[in-house]
This record gives C-alpha cells, sequence and structure tokens, in this order.
C-alpha cells in the first residue's frame, strides 16, 4: 500500500494497518490497510459481507481486533470502547442511524456533552448556519426522515469536533433530492480540512464527492487509489473475483432451457408493495432465476411481500393458475411456496432449539409429523435425510442450531424451506457469510432443486453468484426491473452495472 | 469447579432433584416427623393453587410472556361459583362450568390485546389483575351474603361425613391420596403432554425462541399466544374451584398475593423469562421445592411461618445469579482479571 | 410546528386532562366534590403513590422494572415506627429510610445492571427477602403506639390545606422533573431506556446509570415509608404489599412507556393522584367504592391499548413512507451509459 501513500504530504489523519477480525470461524477481515489524510473522502465500495461494516465498527470501539493497528495523527491510538473513539475525534454515522426516537433533536445532538448548554446551542446554531441545514430543534426525532436522522449524526459528529467522519452508506435510504443536499455538506467538511471514510454501493457517488477510492472484496482491499486514476468499466472490474474470467471458461456445457414447452408456475403481474413498484416476470419450472441488484434496491421487499410478509398494494402474483397475491404466509407457504430469509439470525434460526425442530418447524402447519402429537421419529427421519443429502456437519440432531457454523445453519434452514415439497422456493442471498466450502455445498444443492424440476428464484447481491447459478437473471435498480438476461447474456459485467443503474447496450 | 458449576446449570432439573432431595435429607435428618407422608401431601395442598397455575404460565413464559393476572381469576372463579349456587339457585357444576368459561373470556380478553395490539404483557395483565379482582367484587355484590364472609355450605358430605360431589374434589381422597393431588398429577401429565409430545408445544418453543422466524415458518403465532392466556385463565379457574371447595367458602379474595409466588415457582424452574426455554418438570420441582421448604422450614428448625417469604427469596436470588454468574462466564472474567 | 410540540407534550398533559376530566365528571353527579377541599383532598392522600411513582419511574425509564418497592415501603416504615417508639429524632428516621432505600436499590442495581438478571426476576427475589427481613426485623409484630412527634406531622398543612409531606412529595417531582428533562446527566436515564446501543455510542455508562436509577428509586420508597408510617401511625408486616403494582400503574396511567424512554415525572406524579383517588371520586358518583379496582383496569387496559395502536401505527407509516419515498418517479431518473 506505500504506493498509495507517496505523494501525500501531510501525515494521514487516520491509517490502519494489518487489521484483522474473525467471528468465530468466520473470518471477515484478513489484513486491512487504509489511511485518509485531512480533507480527503476515500469512498470504500465493496459488496455485502466483505468486511466494510465490521471494519468500521473496529475503528469506532464498538469490536475490538484481533490483529492490527490504528495510527491517528501518525500515533498510535488504543481504541476498545466507543468513549475512546469518540475522544480521539472518530465519528460513525451509522447505516441505520442510533439515534433516541423519543428525544428533540436538541436533546440527541447535546447527548453525552459536559460543557455547558447554552454554548453547546451557540455552536451548533453556527454550525448549522454553516452548512445551510434548515431543521426545527424541537421536532422528535421518531418524526424525521432518514435523510433528517443522518444530517442529526452528521451534527453529532460535528459538535464533537469530529476530525474523522465515516458515513456508513448514507444514501441507500434516500431520495435524489436528499442525496445531492447530503453531497453537498460533504463538500463542505472536505473543505474544512475534516477527513472522510465514505462507504457506498453506488458508483456515481465515489466520482462525484470521493478524492480517492478502496475497494473490498472478501475481507481485503484489492484496489486502492485517487478516484482520478480510475473509471467506472475500472472500478467494476475491481468488485469482481481476479479469477472471473477463468471461471467462466471453466464452466460445463449448458443445457439450455426449452421454454417454449414450459408453462410458468409463478407469473408476477405488474406487482407493486413497499419498496418495489410494477415488477413482473415469470418463473418456469425447472429454472433458477437470478435477481439482482444493490442492497435497498428493493429485491428483499418484493420477494418478502410474494411470501405474505408484507401488504400487495397493486398486481398479481400467479402459482400455478392460482392468485396467492396478499394471502398471508401460511397460507402462501401451502400453496406451495417456501423461502429462504436474508437475514439468517432475524428471520430463519430458531437458535436454541435442536437441529431437528429447526428443520421441521415449517411441516408444523401440515400433518407430515403428526396430527397432534409430535412424532419424533417422522421428525428425525426427515431432518436425517436432510444431512445426509446436504452433507451437513452436525454431532447429533439434538445439538442446538446455535452451535453449529454459518455454513452448516444455512444448510438447515434450506432444509427447512425444501421440507414442505414446494413449487416455488426462493432465496434471499443463499450464501451471505458462510465460507467457500460451504458455498460450493449450497450451489449444489440449489442446482439439484433445479433438477429435480424446482423453481428457483434468487435475490442475491454477490453477482458472481448470479452468473454462477442463473438461467434467467433480472436486474432491480430503484424499486424497478431494469434489465433482463437471457442465459448467454448474463455477465458479471452487465449484471453489476444494472445493479449500479447503467445499462449497457444489449448484445442481443 | 468451573465446569461442574456449569454442568449443574446446564441440567437444570438435575440441580432441582438434587435440591430436593438434600431438603428431604436436611429436614428428615432434622426432625423425624418431616417425613409423614400426609404431613407432606399438606403442605402440597396448601400451595395447590400456585402449583398448578404456574404448570400453565410457564406455557404463557415459554412464548416469551408472562401472566400476572391468574390469582385475580381464582377469586373470581370462586365468587361467581358461590354466587350462581347460593343466590341464583343453579346446580353447583353448572354454576363452575360457567366460570369456568368466563375465566377463559378473561383470559381470551387479555390475550387478544398481547397478541394482537402488540401490547406488553406486564401492563395487559396488570391491568387484568385490577379488572377481574375488582369483578370479582362486583359479582360478590350480587349475593345476600357479605363479601368478606364468603359464601359457604356447598354441598356434599353424606351421612357417613364422606366429603362428596363438589366437596370431593376439595377434601376427599382417592386412594388415600387427596383429590387435589390427584387432580394436580393429571394436570402435570397433561402439561407435559401439551408441552413436550404436541406440535402445539413445539410451536410454543418456537415462538418463544423467534417470533419471526416462527412467522416465517407458517406458524400464526398470534392466535398461539393468545391460546396460551386462555389456558392459563382456566387453569386459575381450575385452581379457584379446588380452593373453594376445599376451604367450603367462595370468595371474590381468594388468591390474592399469589402473582409473585407463582412467577418464582416458574423462574426456579427454570423457564427463561425471555421464553423459548423450559420445562414442566422444572416448574414441578420448583413448586415442590418452595412447598417443601414452607413445610420444613417452621418443622424442623422453628421458623416462624410468617416468615416464609425470606428463605424463599433468598434461594430465588441465589439461583438466579448463580446461574447468569455460571452462564456469562462472569467468574472467569474475574479469574483473567487476577492473571492480569 | 407547535403541533409536533404538542405532541411531545401529549403523554402527560393527556393524563392531566383525564385527570381533570374524572373530577369534571364526579363533579357532575355529585356537584358537591367541586370544592376546593374535595379537590386537594385527592391530591393529599396521593402523597405515598406519588414518591413510590416517581421513584419507579427513573427504573422504568432505564427499560428495567421493580417489583420490590412495596416491600421497601414496608420495612423502611417499620423502621420509622420503631426509631419513633424509642424516641429518636425525626432527622435518623429519615436518615434511616433514606440509606435503607438506597441500599436495596444498590443489591438491584448490581444484580440487574451488573449481573444481568432480569429485572422481574431479580426485584421479585429481593422483594421476598425484604419481606422476610421485616419479619425479623419487628418480631412479626405489628409497630404501632409510637405516635408522638411524627403523628403530628401527618395531618399539618403548609397554606390552603395542602399537607407538608405531600407539599413536599410536590418538591420531589418538580426537582425529579427538572433533574430528568433538563440537567445532561438526568437525561441519561431516558436515554438509555430510549435506545442503548446509541447511547453507548455516545459514551454513556448503561451499568451506572441503570444502578443509580435502582438507588433513586429505593430512596424514593424509603420516603414512601416514613409517610406510610407517619400516616397510620401502625406498621404491620404486610404493609406496603401490592404497592407496586399500584405504581407501576400509575406511571403507565401517566404516560411512561414500559419498555423505557418514554415519560417523565410529571406524569408519574399525576398517575398517581388518579390511581389513589379513584376509589375517593366513586363515592361522589355513588358506586360503591367495589367498582374500584374494576375501573382500574378497564382504564389501564384502555389507555395502553389505544397507546400502543398508535405507536405501532406511527412506525409502520413511517417505514411505508421510506419504502414509498424509493420507488417514487426520479428527478432525473436512473442513469444510461
Amino acid at each position: 500500500m506505500a504506493a498509495n501513500v507517496q505523494g501525500k504530504t501531510s501525515v494521514p489523519r487516520l491509517e490502519v494497518r494489518g487489521i484483522k477480525k474473525a467471528f468465530g470461524p468466520n473470518v471477515v477481515l484478513k489484513g486491512i490497510d487504509l489511511s485518509v489524510c485531512a480533507g480527503e473522502a476515500i469512498a470504500l465500495i465493496g459488496g455485502n459481507g466483505a468486511g466494510k461494516s465490521t471494519l468500521m465498527k473496529i475503528i469506532m470501539g464498538i469490536y475490538t481486533c484481533d490483529d492490527g493497528e490504528i495510527l491517528i495523527d501518525g500515533k498510535q491510538a488504543k481504541l476498545g470502547k466507543p468513549a475512546a473513539s469518540l475522544a480521539a475525534g472518530i465519528y460513525l454515522v451509522p447505516q441505520e442511524p442510533l439515534l433516541f426516537p423519543n428525544m428533540t433533536v436538541l436533546e440527541n445532538i447535546l447527548m453525552g456533552f459536559n460543557e455547558n448548554e447554552a454554548e453547546l446551542k451557540k455552536r451548533l446554531e453556527e454550525h448549522m448556519q454553516e452548512l445551510g441545514f434548515n431543521l426545527n430543534l424541537q421536532r422528535k426525532a421518531n418524526t424525521l426522515s432518514i435523510a433528517e436522522q443522518q444530517l442529526v449524526e452528521l451534527l453529532r459528529g460535528m459538535m464533537r469536533n469530529a476530525q474523522i467522519l465515516i458515513l456508513d452508506e448514507p444514501t441507500s435510504a434516500l431520495t435524489f433530492g436528499e442525496v445531492q443536499a447530503l453531497f453537498k455538506v460533504v463538500e463542505d467538511l472536505k473543505k474544512k480540512g475534516i477527513a472522510i471514510i465514505y462507504i457506498t454501493h453506488r458508483l456515481t457517488e465515489v466520482f462525484e464527492i470521493a478524492t480517492d477510492v478502496a475497494i473490498m472484496r472478501d475481507g481485503m482491499i484489492t484496489l486502492e487509489g485517487p478516484v482520478a486514476n480510475f473509471t467506472k468499466e475500472m472500478l467494476i472490474a475491481g468488485l469482481l473475483p481476479k479469477d472471473a474470467q477463468a471461471q467462466q471458461q471453466d464452466e460445463k456445457a449448458y443445457e439450455p432451457i426449452r421454454y417454449n414447452d414450459l408453462k410458468p408456475v409463478l407469473e408476477v403481474k405488474n406487482f407493486s408493495g413497499y419498496g418495489f413498484k410494477d415488477i413482473t416476470f415469470n418463473l418456469y419450472p425447472g429454472e433458477i432465476l437470478g435477481i439482482a441488484g444493490v442492497v435497498g434496491a428493493g429485491r428483499t421487499e418484493l420477494i418478502s411481500t410474494i411470501f405474505g410478509r408484507d401488504k400487495a398494494l397493486g398486481g398479481q402474483v400467479i402459482l400455478d393458475g392460482k392468485d396467492i397475491t396478499g394471502l398471508q404466509t401460511k397460507d402462501v407457504l401451502k400453496a406451495g411456496i417456501n423461502f429462504v430469509p436474508e437475514d439468517r439470525h432475524y428471520h430463519g434460526l430458531f437458535k436454541i432449539r435442536s437441529i431437528s425442530s429447526n428443520t421441521t418447524s415449517a411441516l408444523l402447519g401440515s400433518d407430515e409429523i403428526g396430527k397432534v402429537n409430535m412424532n419424533r421419529r417422522r421428525q428425525k427421519q426427515i431432518s436425517q435425510k436432510y444431512v445426509d443429502d446436504f452433507r451437513t456437519k452436525i454431532v447429533s440432531l439434538e445439538d442446538l442450531i446455535g452451535s453449529l457454523s454459518g455454513g452448516n445453519q444455512q444448510k438447515v434452514v434450506i432444509a427447512r424451506s425444501l421440507s414442505t415439497s414446494p413449487k416455488v422456493v426462493i432465496l434471499d442471498e443463499p450464501t451471505r457469510g458462510i465460507d467457500a466450502a460451504a458455498r460450493a455445498d449450497v450451489y449444489n444443492i440449489i442446482r439439484q432443486l433445479k433438477e429435480s424440476g424446482v423453481a428457483v428464484l434468487m435475490v442475491s447481491s454477490d453477482i458472481e453468484e448470479v452468473v454462477e447459478l442463473s438461467d434467467r437473471a433480472i436486474t432491480v435498480f430503484q424499486g424497478r426491473i431494469n434489465g433482463e438476461f437471457a442465459h448467454d447474456e448474463i455477465t458479471q459485467d452487465v449484471l453489476t452495472s444494472a445493479s449500479f443503474g447503467i445499462v449497457q447496450e444489449r448484445t442481443v | 469447579m468451573k465446569n461442574l458449576l456449569k454442568k449443574v446449570f446446564k441440567h437444570w432439573e438435575l440441580f432441582l432433584v438434587i435440591f430436593l432431595i438434600l431438603e428431604f435429607v436436611i429436614f428428615g435428618a432434622a426432625n423425624p416427623k418431616f417425613l409423614r407422608p400426609k404431613s407432606i401431601m399438606n403442605s402440597i395442598v396448601n400451595y395447590i393453587s400456585v402449583c398448578i397455575i404456574s404448570l400453565f404460565v410457564t406455557l404463557v413464559m415459554i412464548t416469551g410472556g408472562i401472566d400476572i393476572q391468574a390469582p385475580s381469576i381464582i377469586g373470581l372463579t370462586s365468587i361467581i361459583i358461590g354466587v350462581l349456587w347460593s343466590d341464583a339457585g343453579m346446580n353447583v357444576w353448572v354454576a363452575t362450568l360457567i366460570a369456568v368459561v368466563v375465566a377463559a373470556l378473561c383470559g381470551a380478553l387479555s390475550g387478544f390485546f398481547i397478541a394482537y395490539c402488540g401490547v406488553q404483557p406486564m401492563v395487559v395483565t396488570l391491568g387484568g389483575s385490577f379488572l377481574y379482582s375488582g369483578l370479582a367484587l362486583l359479582v360478590s355484590g350480587f349475593s345476600a351474603t357479605p363479601a368478606y364472609k364468603g359464601i359457604s355450605g356447598f354441598p356434599g358430605k353424606n351421612e357417613a361425613g364422606e366429603f362428596i360431589s363438589f366437596r370431593f374434589l376439595g377434601k376427599g381422597t382417592l386412594f388415600g391420596i387427596p383429590m387435589q393431588i390427584v387432580i394436580y398429577i393429571a394436570l402435570i401429565i397433561l402439561c407435559i403432554w401439551i408441552l413436550h409430545k404436541t406440535k402445539y408445544g413445539e410451536k410454543l418453543y418456537l415462538i418463544g425462541v423467534n417470533q419471526q422466524a416462527a412467522e416465517y415458518s407458517g406458524i400464526n403465532t398470534r392466535a398461539t399466544i393468545m391460546s396460551t392466556y386462555v389456558l392459563s385463565a382456566v387453569s386459575a379457574a381450575l385452581a379457584g374451584t379446588l380452593l373453594t371447595a376445599n376451604v367450603n367458602s367462595a370468595k371474590y379474595n381468594l388468591g390474592s398475593g399469589y402473582t409473585l409466588a407463582i412467577i418464582t415457582a416458574i423462574v426456579l424452574g427454570g423457564t427463561l423469562n425471555t421464553g423459548g426455554k423450559g420445562s414442566i418438570l422444572g416448574t414441578v420441582l420448583a413448586s415442590l421445592i418452595i412447598c417443601i421448604l414452607r413445610y420444613g422450614l417452621p418443622l424442623c428448625f422453628d421458623v416462624d411461618t410468617q416468615n416464609l417469604d425470606l428463605p424463599v427469596g433468598i434461594v430465588l436470588v441465589l439461583v438466579v445469579l448463580g446461574r447468569e454468574i455460571a452462564g456469562q462466564g462472569i467468574l472467569q472474567k474475574w479469574f483473567k482479571k487476577k492473571k492480569v | 410546528m407547535s403541533k409536533v410540540k404538542n405532541l411531545f407534550n401529549a403523554r402527560w398533559m393527556s393524563s392531566l386532562i383525564f385527570l381533570l376530566a374524572l373530577f369534571l365528571i364526579t363533579g357532575i353527579a355529585d356537584p358537591s366534590f367541586l370544592k376546593y377541599s374535595s379537590i386537594i383532598s385527592c391530591f393529599n392522600s396521593a402523597t405515598m403513590y406519588t414518591l413510590l411513582a416517581v421513584g419507579i419511574a427513573f427504573v422504568i425509564m432505564t427499560g428495567e422494572i421493580d417489583v420490590s418497592i412495596g416491600a421497601t415501603l414496608g420495612i423502611t416504615a417499620a423502621m420509622t415506627g420503631m426509631i419513633a417508639q424509642q424516641g429518636g429524632s425525626v432527622i435518623s428516621m429519615l436518615a434511616a429510610c433514606i440509606a435503607t432505600g438506597a441500599a436495596v436499590g444498590l443489591v438491584n442495581g448490581t444484580g440487574v445492571a451488573y449481573f444481568g438478571v432480569p429485572s422481574l426476576i431479580f426485584t421479585l427475589g429481593t422483594n421476598s427477602v425484604i419481606r422476610g427481613l421485616i419479619y425479623i426485623l419487628t418480631d412479626g409484630r405489628t409497630i404501632e403506639n409510637f405516635g408522638g412527634v411524627i403523628a403530628s406531622y401527618g395531618n399539618k398543612t403548609i397554606a390552603a390545606e395542602i399537607t407538608v409531606y405531600y407539599a413536599i412529595a410536590v418538591v420531589l417531582v418538580v426537582i425529579a422533573h427538572y433533574v430528568l428533562t433538563k440537567t445532561r446527566k438526568g437525561k441519561y436515564f431516558i436515554a438509555v431506556g430510549d435506545n442503548a446501543g446509541g447511547a453507548n455510542l455516545v459514551g454513556i455508562s448503561v451499568l451506572g446509570t441503570k444502578i443509580l436509577a435502582y438507588v433513586l428509586c429505593g430512596m424514593f420508597a424509603g420516603l414512601g415509608g416514613f409517610v406510610f408510617a407517619s400516616k397510620y401511625g401502625q406498621v404491620m408486616t404486610v404493609a406496603g404489599n401490592g404497592y407496586e403494582m399500584t405504581a407501576i400503574a400509575a406511571c403507565v396511567i401517566g404516560g411512561i412507556s414500559l419498555s423505557g424512554g418514554l415519560g417523565n415525572m410529571v406524569g408519574a406524579a399525576i398517575g398517581a393522584v388518579i390511581m389513589s383517588s379513584i376509589s375517593r371520586l366513586l363515592v361522589f358518583i355513588g358506586l360503591p367504592a367495589t367498582y374500584n379496582n374494576t375501573i382500574t383496569g378497564v382504564m389501564l387496559i384502555v389507555i395502553v391499548v389505544a397507546d400502543s395502536l398508535a405507536q405501532r401505527r406511527s412506525i409502520e407509516m413511517a417505514r411505508r413512507k421510506r419504502l414509498l419515498s424509493r420507488t417514487a418517479e426520479n428527478p432525473e431518473g436512473g442513469e444510461k451509459a
């Protein structure tokens, strides 16, 4: 990384060296070097699970790193708790603002200060004027829009005289106008000599506000340098794995699906809901349809609404000729759709229950494992079958699922979704946070599913994954489908561009 | 030592069994009179309401809820039975049935607010405890008997002086075992079946561990949660019936003051108050431990019968502290600090 | 913006309006109620619950609960009586009450915040222990015949028929309210209950704040014990039994959310007045006092259910608005390369 530091005259305001971090067996950061100088804004980009948020939490003192050091103004700093990082002039504006919802804006900003309130208020007003904010300080935080909440977080940082400001995907929930307002603020902050780390998913933003850019992939920084040295295409290339091209050549002969002979099992027609609009697509038995897009594009909202987790606002979802629009989850399940949720911990796992309990939890609504009494033998048989099929590494079916590694947990969650013998399986980020070996197993499971005639709808932020598995792919951008690709059109390049809102000229 | 502690706390029921045996050994050695089966059974009968209700409130707590209104339903049931029987002239069994139905409706009402309106269970059942005890007092106003006196004279003593009919429930025996204990045992078996053998029981656990994930598994979590409050209310009605038959008096305020005792038994039994973990066996063992403690201490160590809260409280505090310390590895933390 | 400001005040304002409405309804039923002396006696008789409710409000605001305050009130009341029997000074009684309350609070706070025992369970345990200690302290006897100095305080008024005790309680409420809403550290209580993660992020000690809340709660309960002894002139071993539930109900009616981070002391104090004057009001309305619990229960349930539904609705609306804004038509649309 030394090469990148060349040309910078001053000592970096913040520098991290060789940061490593693992959660259990899961290595998230594999030695990160990164530096940012006063008045610079470094854009940090990368897919989900690349480790960006973890790195920022380490800098903020919320996590401690396993190895590596953090230097502030060239001096080694010992950060282990948020208070220490705050004292060192670091402030993190988290992706989901951590405001006190029942307090006023003023109280939120001044919370935790020890100075005189009148003085603080004066300083606050100065900051607000400087930045041209117009926000009623007496409003309660839970009445603020996300953008306003982010402004409050920014003010918090400035009031603390933060010299290093971290913005974690600040625009992911903002509308276009709000984004422009935020950019103006960031420009002003840069002029004031504040060092900014700007995490984003949107490539265009990099060129608008960043001075430098770094790309993170699988816990490493794969590319770093001044923005001027790069083009969008180069950044996209940096987001792709090194062996991407080699991998594509390795691919086995692909057997095309003869769509003309098939009747779609799932038809989605002009479907609208909270977070997505006018979505139309068909899903055929025995195919994998990949849905690509960045976080916040509305993919998760789309599929969870199909699954009956949220209210549909318009359009139709038809499964095998039967209208299932707006049904409750349990009825959607019965109709023949099952779901592997994105957030395994929050929506998927029953952590302190056994593996067999977890595997068969979706069968409690059917007679498969008994009418009134639990048929424990049947429950075990079913669970064992999936453990064998999926090569899940377990000691005993009675072990708590919380004791398994992420990959094995995910296999159990997938097993659960297959246990109801669905016609359509929806996978939301099927390989998030699991290691390479487990990933290969999950891919095999998905392929087997397809071969058995099940229709698979797969949402993934991992473009590589979409390319590798999909028979067809669609991309979702800002709540709408902005691209549909047949198998031979799917490349990482095309999908990445479309996910970031750049629709390239179609070749076919 | 550390590992041993961890193991014992891991197999909670084992710990409780050891505790119970120790009680028998110590009390038995201190005073041989302690071991008379009749007295032991009597100590359980004296505490039967707590024993029975705690079984079903365990189901509520497994789902992550709490029920502090059940004791107020004891009094409500009792006074309804009394008024319907004595003042409305109904058959006592019909009166009982009506009382149980009313109790079930009370449970359903609170359960509805908790499950469908998302109000905290603690607050709703606190309101419920005021409401249902208030209703009990109002119902007592329909009686010719003054509220403080209690309606007595329930049927069943035959010429031979044996308890029959309604009072058989409270005073009768079956093969020498008090009827109340027979019913308690039946309810224990019922609850073990419900919680540990049926699909419904499985759902209760899953909801308690992760309600969101349960929804994704297609479980109707709201109806299920609501049903647990109905069950606990019905169990309170049953306890109220037994208590009425036992003391031969229907009173609006029977059972008041049992709230904390019920929660204590369940918590001591190892049920997590955040839900998802616990067992009927644990609750039963903990109830018995408390019964025996309350019976043995006055008999063997001359502790005043009025002052049995203290030992029970000390046991509860020590046990929950011990569990946290063992579970969180606070001991290890201390150990490490010393080393540094 | 004034609308938002109203919203901010609404929680305790609505309980005040509720109280006034109660008075008004009573007055319509029986105009003789609408006299200064009957209304002021509603406030005077709320002294004890006011102290308990304000104390427990500190704990509830941090998102925890304390069901041992009834027992704390009982033991401090017994202490007061015993000191009075021996001719001790009022200062020594107050010192004993406050110190005992603080000690109980420290134990509760440590168990809950440091050891992480769920607060309901831990304070349930300390509740039983303190009840037992009362018994040991008093030897199971009712403490009585301690009249003397302290009994005469009970009914003393300072001005306009307001008792000394209630006046002091009001002063304490005002101080507590000021500390909680206006001072830097006071706001930590709400901050911790509102968003413990966020509090940690701005450098607030969650542990210390929770322990302090329990200590304050215990001290207020101790004062409640003093008032109890002085008011009734005798203390039974079961004194204060069940008071914790009434105090919690007072907080809830006063607009304090049991999940923490919401509400203030004035609300708690008004809630205490509502809770303790219902039986008095029923007499005027012509309903027998037997309606007391029923009406309290209905009131409590209606208030919390309405509040919960309103809150859920506003959160859901905000979420939907946010999601809808994502798909709103963009002035410049997606870019095309």
